[in-house]
């Protein structure tokens, strides 16, 4: 007997390796689990490998988002390098330049960083527009360039004074190329943009959006400002930025880092409210105009920070509204999205998606609250 | 299969230029395939700059990306080769063997507390780890914390997947001992 429980001892540890890398079959899970019975001093050491194997396999990615910059940067010309038009589909991509223009306008430099600019956008599949419109008033060239993504796209731009900005899903960024970097930057934004600044206190960064101008010497930041959303905000991660409300001029609004603004779209009817930090516990009915709050990691999603979850690929939404989830998965996966049933409009969620498709996020949000949807080749109906 | 390992979408996506896609399997992989080289190579240089041929060529062939089988495999195979090869080239050839491989494996629990492990028994655990063979380590290492398969994990080093399956069992026999010996104690 003590031999066949030693013997059976070494076919125990084979069995529990094959078990935690899924490697075992269904006879090889019973075997471990009638040695398992007999053998009750083993349970501890099972059940600590157990824990080990599953709490071990977390995605550590730190430090490589900077060996993915100093990657691009070795091989800049294989990523940015001009290319012909081929493979590009004319329906929704439109380029045009007039021959000359660079020569004219743009030291060397500055032209290969625009050709890095206008290949990195022709091969993530955006929409560039290159147009120059003639200015009477000033009887000068202007050149504004706009890049814009599509439902379904995101895409990463460097400026020509080396800012770096990510693009999310639907929005669209213009400059004008004859005064960028003269004696501002500015840039207008519709949508949502992750901004890392070059700094330069000589130049001003500023980004008009609808509701708010916000003004940078350099930092990182968020902008979010959707014509479609309730609410208009800018997150700041790093330095300072200043935010003028287009309605208040007057009134500057600082920002340190780690707060973050959010400013009502549409105007209630009620009279101006005064800025001012909300603590926590608000009135609830009345949506404040302007809020200032500090931004909070979720412990539970590996302390991710939900304003700029989507520069890391993923779909994050804390405490949202199924509208406005609506909203986003839109614009994320690029299939329109209608809640047919408006009780379903103000149910709340909160979830982290990475890889998963629109038919699996739906799947998990269903599993809480239960909904029925119907999805189309580029639509989805929820109801 | 495992729902996230299947890489055919974003291997679709790199195959029409999408550099998102391209960035997001460089972010999956870059840490991972730098631990692996590094347990050769010794030197964070050498690896940073091994890895990145391995992602550079993912790029050159991207119209091709979708005829290979196995993705994730293809990035194991594709370093260990390329590392080889710079091993050979500065006359290193010593280092390209299972047997002097010096691999870090990740902390037993990235999280001891939410566990109940105690930091003794997390120390042991640790130790018990470090202390395997390195050929043992290398197994455990690719097959815990890379998540391959027995038959990746041979393929990958020319051996058998019965070596990997024994190699795999003395491993988790030898952490398992050792925290038996926590539990006798107390």
């Amino acid at each position: 007997m003590l031999n066949q429980n030693s013997s059976s001892q070494g076919q125990f540890w084979i069995l529990l390796s094959k078990k935690l890398s899924n490697e075992a079959t269904s006879e090889e899970l019973a075997e471990l689990q009638s040695i398992l019975l007999n053998n009750p001093d083993l349970h501890p050491q099972a059940d600590m490998l157990t824990e080990m194997w599953e709490q071990g396999s977390i995605n550590n990615s730190a430090g490589s988002e900077a060996a993915y910059m100093r990657h691009m940067m070795k091989h800049k010309d294989e990523f940015f390098v001009e290319q012909s038009s081929e493979g590009i589909n004319s329906d929704d991509t439109v380029f045009e330049t007039s021959p000359g223009f660079f020569r004219t306008h743009f030291s060397k430099k500055r032209f290969i960083i625009l050709s890095f600019l206008a290949l990195l956008i022709l091969t993530t599949g955006v929409v560039y527009l290159f147009s120059q419109k003639r200015s009477t008033k000033f009887s000068t060239e202007q050149a504004i360039s706009s890049i814009v993504t599509k439902n379904g796209n995101r895409s990463k731009i460097v400026l020509p004074d080396g800012s770096q900005v990510w693009l999310n899903a639907g929005s669209n960024l213009d400059y004008n190329n004859s005064t960028f970097n003269k004696e501002l930057r500015e840039v207008s934004l519709n949508g949502e943009a992750y901004f890392d600044v070059t700094k330069n206190p000589d130049k001003p960064f500023i980004i008009h959006t609808k509701k708010m101008d916000i003004k940078v010497l350099g930092t990182v930041f968020n902008v979010r400002s959707y014509s479609d959303e309730k609410t208009a905000e800018a997150a700041l991660i790093k330095g300072s930025i200043e935010v003028t409300l287009k309605d208040r001029k007057d009134q500057k609004i600082i920002l340190k880092p780690n707060e973050k603004i959010s400013v009502a779209n549409e105007e209630p009817k009620t009279e101006i409210k005064q800025t001012k930090v909300i603590p926590a516990k608000t009135d609830p009915v009345r949506i404040p105009q302007i809020v200032v709050k500090e931004l909070k990691p979720n412990p539970t999603y590996n302390n991710i920070i939900g304003e700029i979850a989507w520069t890391q690929n993923k779909l994050y939404f804390e405490d949202e509204t199924f509208e406005n989830i609506g909203l986003r998965m839109e614009r994320w996966f690029g299939k329109k999205v209608t809640i047919a049933n408006e009780s379903l409009k103000n149910i709340h969620y909160t979830g982290n998606f990475e890889n998963e498709t629109m038919e699996e996020v739906l799947s998990y949000l269903k599993l809480s609250k239960t909904f029925n949807f119907r999805l189309g080749n580029d639509n989805v109906v929820i109801y | 299969m495992n729902k996230s390992e299947d890489f055919s979408d974003l291997a679709e996506r790199i195959a029409n230029d999408d550099q998102l896609a391209y960035r997001q399997l460089f972010i999956q992989f870059y840490n991972k395939l730098s631990r692996f080289v590094m347990g050769f190579t010794k030197s964070k240089e050498l690896t940073e700059e091994i890895v990145s041929d391995v992602f550079i060529n993912v790029w050159r062939r991207r119209k091709n990306i979708q005829e290979i089988m196995n993705l994730k495999l293809y990035l194991y195979v594709s370093a260990k080769n390329i590392t080889f090869n710079y091993l050979k080239k500065l006359q290193r050839e010593n280092l390209a063997d299972l047997d002097s491989v010096e691999i870090e494996p990740e902390d037993p629990f990235a999280d001891p507390g939410a566990a109940m492990i105690t930091r003794e028994m997390n120390l042991k655990l640790k130790a018990a780890i470090n202390e395997l063979p390195p050929r043992c380590k290398l197994i455990f290492t690719l097959i815990k914390d890379d998540g391959l398969t027995y038959k990746q994990t041979a393929t990958l080093l020319s051996i058998s997947e019965s070596t990997v399956e024994n190699q795999l069992s003395i491993a988790l026999k030898k952490i398992g001992s050792s925290i038996r010996y926590t539990f006798k104690h107390n």
